[in-house]
């Protein structure tokens, strides 16, 4: 079964979805191949001809027919180890697709990447793409646990809450050029002060949340795949993703309140 | 010299022992280390100078608990005595419990060997507090990423504890594995390197769970003539600014005979163990090494390690009501890969997959998507998603087009009771689990009276 085409399409081929994996060996930590493996699933479920491109160190290929791009988290030493080729190589293709109607998803290492920059614990600044208006700085400790996002209500998820598991030691603000992904009933998000998780601007996603994200959160998945396809997707059987997404709400609304002084 | 605070501190940790025994708590492996410690924190330094031959660690992400039950083994079968935490408590407090339990009423340690399987970041602590003769580093995965931080820094928490070694004492390294050769060939004295070399159970590629992919000098993407276990393989920069280290100690001619037995030639010896997977080939070759370090006869450590036995839980198997069970326990994405290839080689197609999340497990599941769960794909006739987070194992084997998979079913015991339904008489079952998956799976498989009870094998 097709997907029925909505608007004007200038990217690629409606019938088709290009997700394009940046760095898939050296920025892959947690899992974060789920992601990939969610959104070419549920395009090909619905008839779509899904291709992953991989996006490694001095690769563009196929940068200007992507429709989704996924950017996943790294180790220090592999973060290190993309960091030029992605200021060289990637940004300005990056840039160009993203003005063009693709969408970008970036997890934990990523999502930081795509922001002004990184500042480390002793106030060195690392400059990212500055693709979404975030700025990021090393936090005094690791954030590591389930999380729970009540999701923006402007996005129009259903059901509206996002599931996943973070652990990262940055914090990351917004400015005002990004809203929040959402806001956390559950774990500590951005930063442990405002309450906030993740960050969007138009097609870009940025999130901590690993688990890994997609496939616990198949409204999202297919959000993106809209946005980058524009066009509405035929329903899926979600019975399982949505029972192992409500799980985790259940699980969670169970446990004691954490003990931390954290302003809501 | 018996100190009175150690020998109050051996006393009351023998006596927390024989409670927690006593109440069944887990078989009663870190409380007595815990009781000693308290009373007295020299407690294993002094026990193991006791030691007539001295304390061999054995670390790495995986296979510890089998490489040292075979070291172990290998002592015993000279005569010697020999202490081991091989309850698989493997902290400090477990090693001065193993210790405690193996002294005398009179605070001595009446052994002549101490083999202690250590977590990795407690290898600085167990070296500084055991000076050991010698230190297997196995492989460095990743692992409960949760628990740890990151790898690089394990790496140079590793690298740092190998350089206080005390003089004599060697560490035995996997030249196979990168990060292993990056942490060996940065130590001021020379370690025993050991590997595999034999293309005819090379992998065509790395697998995705591979993560040791680039050279830790210049960043280039490493070139793998041969892929075994994992990244563990035979590598090389590019740029030769690192490759594999030429091993001393070489597994030649693999045979692997599905989960009943693997055969090598180390040193034109032929050495066979009752073990199964190219893993265990590696656990074994460390064994050897070992043996090597400390001059023992290649020709009895041959006949030795033919009377091994797999570490508890890690290839367990028992049959009942007409079906042979095997349990398999997996903690990360390589063991997984592993010990779905292993089961693959025995033609297995009937499974229930356990995982849970608690602490010993990895808190995070993201890891089951680096798993090649499409290695079951068209080959499994029913695959069971059990334990705590049966929703995200049933979630994985989804989107790996695996449809043998039934409905989530949290329920071990459930579980179980499907999978031996679905299994036909006469035919094989693969209970593969997570660490605390395997604990509650073993408690309920003794409670059914299927097992005996761990500290009764
Ligand atoms: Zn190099």
């Amino acid at each position: 079964m097709a997907a029925a085409i909505l608007g004007d399409v200038s990217r690629g081929d409606p019938e088709s979805l290009t997700i394009g994996w940046l760095y898939p060996e050296l920025m892959n930590i947690y899992g974060d191949r789920g992601n990939v493996l969610t959104l070419y699933q549920r395009a090909r479920w619905r008839g779509l001809q899904a291709e992953v491109v991989d996006l490694d160190k001095g690769a563009t290929r196929a940068m200007d027919r992507v429709d989704i791009f996924f950017f996943g988290g790294g180790q220090d030493r592999e973060q290190a180890l993309v960091y030029d080729d992605l200021i060289e190589t990637k940004a300005v293709p990056l840039a160009r697709a993203l003005e063009e109607g693709a969408v970008i998803l970036a997890i934990c290492g990523g999502y930081q990447l795509l922001g002004h920059y990184y500042q480390t614990a002793e106030g060195q600044r690392f400059p990212g793409l500055g693709l979404l208006d975030v700025r990021t700085e090393a936090g005094p400790r690791r954030c590591i646990g389930d999380v729970v996002v009540d999701v923006d209500p402007e996005l129009g998820l259903t059901p509206p809450t996002l599931v996943g598991f973070e652990n990262h030691s940055g914090r990351t603000f917004l400015g005002s050029g990004a809203r929040p992904l959402g806001r956390v009933r559950r774990g500590r998000g951005n930063n442990e002060e405002d309450g906030t998780e993740g960050a969007v601007a138009n097609n870009i996603f940025g999130s901590y949340l690993h688990g890994s994200l997609l496939p616990k959160n198949p409204h999202l998945a297919d959000l993106m795949i809209e946005r980058a396809k524009r066009c509405r997707l035929p329903r899926l059987d979600d019975r399982l993703e949505l029972a192992a997404h409500r799980w985790i709400l259940e699980r969670e609304a169970a446990r004691r309140p954490l003990g931390d002084a954290r302003a809501r | 010299m018996v100190t009175p605070r150690r020998r109050l501190a051996v006393l009351a940790g023998k006596a927390t022992g024989a409670l927690s025994r006593a109440t069944r708590r887990g078989g009663g492996t870190t409380f007595p280390g815990d009781v000693a410690r308290a009373i007295d924190p020299q407690v294993l330094r002094r026990l193991i100078g006791d030691l007539r031959g001295g304390a061999i660690l054995i670390t790495g992400t995986n296979g510890k608990t089998t490489t040292a039950r075979l070291v172990a083994g290998l002592l015993q079968g000279m005569g010697a005595r020999v202490v081991t935490n091989r309850a698989g408590s493997n902290l400090i407090y477990g090693a001065t419990a193993a210790a405690v339990a193996g002294a005398g009423l009179d605070g001595r340690l009446r052994a002549d060997w101490g083999v202690f399987e250590i977590d990795e970041a407690t290898l600085p602590a167990a070296v500084e507090e055991t000076r050991p003769v010698a230190v297997v580093v196995g492989n460095l995965f990743r692992d409960q990423l949760d628990r740890y931080g990151e790898l690089e820094l394990l790496a140079r928490t590793i690298q740092g504890a190998l350089e206080r070694l005390p003089e004599g004492g060697r560490a035995v390294l996997n030249a196979d594995d990168p990060r292993v050769g990056e942490i060996g060939l940065g130590l001021p004295r020379p370690p025993l390197w050991y590997g595999v070399e034999d293309r005819s159970v090379s992998l065509s590629e790395l697998p995705h769970a591979a993560d040791a992919r680039t050279c830790p000098h210049c960043g280039a993407r490493l070139e793998f003539s041969a892929v075994y276990v994992g990244h563990d393989g035979v590598y090389a920069c590019p740029n030769r600014d690192f490759a594999r280290p030429a091993p001393e100690v070489v597994a030649t001619s693999v045979t692997l005979d599905g989960l009943d037995r693997i055969c090598i030639e180390v040193g034109g010896v032929r050495v066979e163990a009752p073990l199964g997977g190219l893993y265990n080939v590696y656990n074994v070759l460390a064994a050897f090494s070992v043996g090597t370090v400390l001059g023992l006869n290649q020709h009895f450590m041959a006949e030795s390690l033919k009377k091994a036995v797999a570490a508890f839980g890690r290839q367990e198997r028992f049959e009942r009501r007409g079906r042979r069970f095997t349990i398999m326990l997996a903690k990360n994405p390589t063991g997984f890969n592993e010990i779905l290839r292993e089961s693959e080689r025995a033609d297995g197609r009937h499974f229930l997959i356990g995982l849970n999340d608690r602490i010993a497990d990895g808190r995070d599941v993201s890891w089951i998507w680096d798993v090649d769960f499409e290695l079951l794909a068209g080959r499994a006739e029913v695959v069971v998603p059990s334990g705590v987070r049966a929703h995200d194992m049933a979630l994985r084997l989804k989107y790996a087009e695996v449809t043998a998979a039934t409905e989530p079913e949290p329920d071990l015991g459930l579980a179980l009771d499907r999978l031996t339904e679905a299994t036909p008489e006469g035919g094989d079952a693969y209970l593969l689990c997570t660490y605390t998956a395997m604990l509650d799976l073993r408690a309920l498989l003794v409670q059914r009276g299927w097992l005996r009870p761990y500290w009764a094998t």
